[in-house]
């Protein structure tokens, strides 16, 4: 459905590259995310695939076009979703499907239905330029569904959107995806990629490091980690960690880029110097030397709670590119 | 492709009533227009309308022609009568014998022109007599007064440009909301977004010639003259509201770009009222210069087809430069 192959893209027309060397494949009914942090070329590399952006260096074939040579009536089997959304404000929610819903020559789908689904029914005849954020992503999110796209370009789809109204959205996505919609996404949310796609590349600074399955990666890199908090009274702590721990909010998300051997801090009693610190610390169970450190933990300190964890993607991601995903 | 065209164009109608500076830049030539009619002292009090029936010489008509409107009929006979029954204010004329002349009126016309008519038509039978008519008969022809003249023409022409503003604005705001992207992953082509976006551009500006003339009470005119005028002048406006709307997206300072226009077109139609004749050819280069002299022998009724399809060629020729020059920074802009 979707082969790209060498692609390289430069805003400057130099070789300062925001894609490089970028290959990949999906196949029909797959669905495909690039996860990578801001700035990493996800959008760069979806609007050539999109061909809002020009193909310049590389072969890219979408749903059987060649993107060097693109055609527009492509769109009439492709949905796009854009991260910022993009929807004319002095028309309705309604207006503004029944417009584009008009520029197809396939069937669409019924507009009403879509603002409903995504919960817009209620604002369908209201003008799009009185909507919150959250509410033009969402029609920016149904007017991509009209002609049934069976290739489906999404990026950032859940991307500053209120959990509950991403929950909706990704539900969606799932089914799509169910019924054999092919689905290019893009996301620096390791949750979403984890849920939907059957492969993620992993994207850093233009460069694709490595394409799996969310399954395989956790199996290739994910380690048995052991989250342990335990108590350290401050005279055990030296000058720097002190320091640290003054900065250092009250224990740190786990999910907020802690990897193994991470360790984060808390104050207990107030004052830094006096009190005790309260500390989680991840420890791999497969590297020696952490398992040393875990065995002296455990006979030294005062243990407040200790579980088991399974490395997420976010962990897999800083650990093969060694990047955060933020 | 023509039913995306209209849509597309369907929908810069809905939005553009939607916008006050949209629906002011529509409004302002009518207003315009009125303001000047109540600057003129009934308008189309001294036009001198005549219906002529077959029976009247060439010569005669080609005389009458240079003192009033004429309608030459086709049918004889009672053809005439119905004519001057008409809601309009005409006389009518048939031969009489020879050498007389009969005039046929309603006796609701203006006060006094029967008067004029009478002796317009002395003055013609009688020309070998030097008899002091040709100051009265130059007064009440055609030629029009220097106001509603020109007024209407500058005000045709300048008004030209506001259907490039529209689009200017329509165009601003697709790049403001980023909504361009979307219509670049829709199975639209270039072309049909282009003419789509383009069409107001020069809808307007004739419905605009059209209102405003008919409000200035030039019924008489060519139409078919003036849209041919006003059609390709606009294009020029257009060309200039697509570039300066691809590369803006804010829409103040893109209007304020587009109002740079006003210099040439003002230089143009000043020049080609207030400077002599052989001055003439600095302006030639000026689309606007020829637009207002189509626009102006038009309602003068001195144009021909033949001189309005030559300033037209003109101006397409000079619109066609600019697009070799600018085409490519559209093309950039809509990405
Ligand atoms: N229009 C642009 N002009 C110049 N550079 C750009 C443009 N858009 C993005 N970039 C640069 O290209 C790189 C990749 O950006 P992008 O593809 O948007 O990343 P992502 O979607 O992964 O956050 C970034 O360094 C960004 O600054
Ligand atoms: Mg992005």
């Amino acid at each position: 459905m979707v082969k790209v192959e060498g692609l390289y893209y430069s805003y400057t027309n130099d070789d300062k590259y925001a894609v490089k060397d970028i290959s990949f494949e999906i196949a029909e009914g797959e669905s495909f995310g690039l996860l990578g942090p801001s700035g990493a070329g996800k959008s760069t590399t979806q609007n050539i695939l999109t061909g809002l952006l020009p193909l310049k260096t590389g072969e890219v074939q979408v749903a059987g076009y060649d993107m060097h040579h693109p055609k527009r009536e492509m769109f009439n089997k492709l949905g796009v979703s854009f991260e910022q959304s993009n929807v004319y404000g002095k028309l309705t929610a309604l207006e503004n499907l029944e417009f584009y819903r008009k520029l197809f020559d396939v069937p669409t789908l019924d507009p009403m239905e879509l603002l409903t689904l995504v919960g817009l029914e209620q604002v369908a005849s209201k003008k799009a330029a009185t909507f919150s954020k959250g509410m033009k992503h969402r029609l920016t999110f149904v007017r991509s569904m009209l002609n049934q796209p069976i290739l489906w370009f999404l990026d950032e789809p859940t991307t500053g959107l209120d959990p509950a109204i991403a929950s909706v959205i990704k539900d969606i996505v799932k089914e799509k995806k169910e019924r054999g919609t092919t689905i290019f996404l893009t996301t620096h949310n390791m949750f979403l990629a984890d849920e939907l796609c059957d492969r993620v590349g992993f994207i850093v600074d233009g460069e694709l490091r490595l394409i799996d399955s969310p399954r395989n990666l956790k199996l290739k890199y994910g380690e048995k980690l052991v989250e342990v908090e335990y108590v350290e009274e401050a005279a055990q702590g030296d000058e720097a960690n002190q320091a640290v721990a003054a900065e250092q909010p009250i224990v740190s998300d786990s999910a907020d880029g802690s990897g193994t051997g991470t360790v984060g801090r808390a104050t207990i009693g107030g004052g830094t110097g006096t009190g005790a610190h309260l500390i989680r610390r991840h420890f791999s169970l497969v590297d020696p030397v952490e398992v040393a450190a875990l065995q002296e933990v455990l006979a030294t300190r005062k243990i407040e709670t200790m579980h088991t964890k399974e490395a997420t993607l976010e962990e897999i991601f800083i650990k093969v590119t060694g990047r955060k995903l933020v | 492709m023509f039913r995306k065209i209209l849509r597309i164009t369907g929908r810069d109608v809905r939005s553009g009533l939607r916008d006050n500076i949209i629906v002011y830049v529509i409004l302002a030539p009518f207003l315009s227009a009125l303001i000047l009619r109540g600057l003129i002292p009934s308008v189309g009090a001294n036009v001198l309308q005549m219906a002529v029936d077959p029976s009247v010489e060439p010569a005669v008509v080609e005389y009458l022609e240079t003192i009033g409107k004429v309608e030459v009929l086709e049918a004889d006979g009672e053809a005439l009568e119905r004519r001057v029954r008409a809601t309009d204010d005409v006389f009518g004329l048939r031969q009489a014998g020879e050498g007389g002349f009969e005039i046929v009126k309603e006796g609701n016309e203006q006060e006094g022109m029967d008067e004029i008519f009478e002796l317009v038509l002395d003055a013609y039978v009688n020309q070998d007599l030097e008899l002091p008519m040709d100051a009265l008969v130059s007064d009440i022809g055609w030629k029009l007064p220097p106001l509603k003249q020109f007024g209407a023409s500058v005000l045709v022409v300048f008004m030209s440009v506001f259907g490039g503003m529209v689009i200017l604005i329509n165009l601003v705001e697709e790049k403001q909301d980023n909504t361009l992207s979307a219509m670049n992953v829709a199975p639209v082509s270039r072309k049909a977004f282009v003419i789509g976006k383009g069409l107001l551009g020069v809808v307007i500006p004739v419905i605009h010639a059209f209102g405003v003339l008919l409000i200035l009470g030039f019924e008489g005119l060519n139409y078919g003259m003036v849209t041919v005028a006003i059609f390709s002048i606009a294009l020029i406006s257009v060309l200039i509201g697509f570039v300066i709307g691809v590369m803006n997206d804010n829409v103040i300072s893109a209007a304020s770009s587009m109002k740079v226009l006003f210099v040439p077109i003002l230089a143009s139609i000043m020049g080609a009222i207030f400077l002599a004749d052989k001055w003439n050819p600095l302006l030639y280069w000026s689309p606007f210069y020829w637009a207002f002299d189509s626009m102006n022998r038009i309602v003068l009724l001195e144009a021909t087809w033949g001189v309005v399809l030559r300033n037209t060629g003109i101006v397409l020729a000079i619109t066609a430069v600019v697009f070799a020059l600018l085409s490519r920074r559209i093309a950039r802009g809509l990405n």
